[in-house]
């Protein structure tokens, strides 16, 4: 089943060289009763190339908050797959991503990563552009012919950008579907949380905590819906509850496991997916016992609706964004067995500063890089970055709950919360970008 | 007093300063961590800001009261924190060290620390057995008395607000 030819790995084949689509093809096998993806998706640089081509350079992806870039001028940098780009809000408030290259010689233009500039200028020329990417000049004009200014140079500008609610998204491929279409079925879940905040808009600081884990961007985009794990890789976050008198150990285990309450695992097309508890997540401050903050969500959505914006949901939105109850997390891919994850804790505009500070000292004890969770799960992708090199036993069985997967009116696929919906979601829109069907239909 | 006399009792604060942050150095690479705890007088914290603000809204690697240093030393203790497991083995650096008054009776001591790091584990596995360097500029609020405690403990991390993979040790 390997099959995989040293030939095959010289060759990544950009753009659709059978070999490797045919390999592509047998890295996710679905069978009755069954799931299974191939470990050489973690660990070979041809697969990883192909990725970033055809997942993360020709989809929408998540590229900044709109509140890192609040004011005309301001801006910020990231990446859209291994491509550098820059957030530039323009002096007429409109956002921009441009590549982050010189139209002369390819030096980036910009190296911070947040600012404030009306124009960025190369260190190696001195050509000059304006914050929408235009050029304004070209140091020694006289070396260049008169008709220099038609040639179009400028920063290049990423065709298509659009932002949902704060959310900022960007797509490479010139020809894609409006983001309301690729959003779809999740836009409701990205409503529920944005209306969190009383005022429906959240904002995050300047800080954030950030990582860098020798493993696979993957295994972080599985594990943020993962519902299976925290009884085993969070053993230790729930001694402390215990310990410190909030909750028993064993209460936090039964509840995970126990079948009928409103928990869910929830796959949903585009690969997009959550993990949806109704009674929150076991240990993270629980923002619905606060009655103030709950008479706030009340007065601005109606009882109705408070129910469905105070649910509890870790949502995936392929490829690379994650929204928890206090944070946006993205995860950017550097290597194949090297990952960045950026964790921004969100305040929630018209909840109080008491309740929004009290809310980030609770995501201070379970995220980031020194906290009591979140860095148990780092070191499981790293656990299983090694794991990975198993060729003799390649399999990693994403089956569980396939028998009892209900698909709803939304065409969500619906498991109890510990089941591994959403990753066979990830996992089925994943095969189908990198065998280009997504582009092709 | 003479300057004589004043040079030779800000030789002898120096050394109690240096003394202290040399006990805790090696409290925590001894792992007698709740010795190290005791070093603390009840409200002190214990920060690594990312940003250097004093905004609500900015999240920090740590902010711990008292209470939240006796949890972390719970869980390097008496949990499974797969983060340490295996453990870090540290090296903790002091230098640099200044001494000032403060107008309130404390001290207030500038240093620098470098802490080297490691895992003990199979070399072959990814993340293990591979030594890392983390450099920061600390300040520390020392109580004299008897005997000095710490009230607070500050550390400025060289790559603060860039990617770190695992800080699960005590700085």
């Amino acid at each position: 089943m390997r099959g995989i030819t040293a030939m095959t790995l010289q060759s990544p084949g950009f753009g659709g060289a059978g070999v490797l689509d045919h390999n592509v093809s047998d890295l996710v096998v679905e069978e009755p009763g069954r799931f299974r993806v191939h470990s050489d998706v973690y660990v070979r640089p041809d697969i990883f190339a192909l990725e970033m081509s055809r997942i993360f350079e020709t989809s929408w992806v998540f590229v900044a908050h709109e509140s890192m870039v609040p004011n005309p001028g301001d801006y910020c940098t990231g990446a859209i797959g291994r491509q550098p780009v820059i957030i530039s809000r323009d002096d007429h408030g409109e956002v921009h991503v441009l590549f982050n290259r010189c139209a002369h010689r390819g030096s980036v233009v910009c190296r911070d990563e947040r600012g404030h500039a009306a124009t960025f200028r190369c260190p190696y020329h001195g050509w000059m552009y304006r914050n929408d990417g235009t050029l304004i000049g070209a140091a020694q004009r006289s070396g260049y012919p008169k008709d220099f200014d038609t040639w179009g140079l400028r920063l290049g500008a990423v065709p298509n950008v659009e932002t949902y609610r704060g959310l900022i998204f960007a797509n490479i491929a010139p020809d894609c579907e409006p983001l309301s279409e690729r959003l779809g079925g999740v836009r409701r879940y990205v409503d529920a949380w944005c209306d969190r905040a009383p005022d429906g808009e959240v904002t995050v600081p300047i800080g954030a905590h950030r990582y860098d884990y020798p493993g696979n961007w993957k295994l972080q985009m599985e594990n943020g819906v993962d519902g299976y794990h925290g009884n085993y890789v969070h053993e230790s976050y729930a001694n402390i509850l215990e310990r410190s008198g909030e909750r028993k150990a064993a209460d936090i285990s039964r509840a995970r496991n126990r079948v009928g309450a409103k928990n869910y695992a929830k796959g949903l097309p585009h690969g997009d997916g959550l993990l949806e508890r109704a009674d929150g997540m076991l240990g993270t401050y629980d923002t619905k016992s606060n009655p103030e903050y709950r008479q706030q969500i009340a007065d601005a959505y109606g009882d109705e609706r408070m129910e469905e914006v105070l649910t509890q949901r870790n949502i995936f939105i392929f490829p690379n964004l994650y929204l928890f109850e206090s944070h946006i997390r993205v995860i950017r891919p550097v290597e194949v067995d090297k990952t960045y994850v950026d964790v921004y804790p969100t305040t929630l505009v018209g909840a109080s500063d008491e309740f929004n500070r009290d809310r980030l000292t609770e995501h201070q004890r379970f995220f980031g890089p020194a906290s009591f969770g979140q860095p148990d799960d780092i070191e499981i992708f790293v656990c299983a970055q090694t794991g990975v090199n198993v060729g003799a036993t390649p399999w990693m069985e994403l089956s569980r709950g396939l028998a009892r997967e209900e698909v709803n009116e939304y065409g969500e696929s619906v498991g109890h919360s510990t089941d591994e919906n959403p990753q066979r979601s990830i996992y089925r829109e994943w095969r189908k970008r990198m065998l280009n069907e997504a582009v092709k239909a | 007093m003479s300057a004589a006399t004043q040079a030779v009792g800000k030789v002898e604060r120096l050394l109690t300063v240096q003394d202290l942050l040399h006990r805790e150095a090696r409290l925590l690479d001894d792992r007698r961590f709740d010795e190290w705890v005791d070093m603390f007088t009840e409200d002190a914290t214990y920060s690594l800001p990312i940003v250097v603000s004093d905004d609500p809204r900015e999240p920090s690697l740590i902010r711990d009261t008292k209470a939240g240093m006796e949890e972390r030393v719970f869980r390097l203790t008496k949990t499974l924190a797969h983060a340490q497991n295996p453990p870090s083995r540290t090296q903790h650096d002091v230098t640099n060290i200044e001494v000032r008054d403060t107008a309130d009776g404390l001290l207030e001591v500038l240093c620098n620390q470098t802490v080297h790091e490691l895992r003990n584990g199979d070399v072959f596995h990814v993340g293990l057995a591979k030594p890392r360097t983390f450099a920061a500029r600390c300040r520390y609020l020392i109580a004299p008395g008897e005997p000095w405690r710490i009230r607070e403990k500050t550390c400025l991390l060289i790559d603060r607000e860039y990617p770190i993979y695992n800080l699960t040790f005590i700085f």
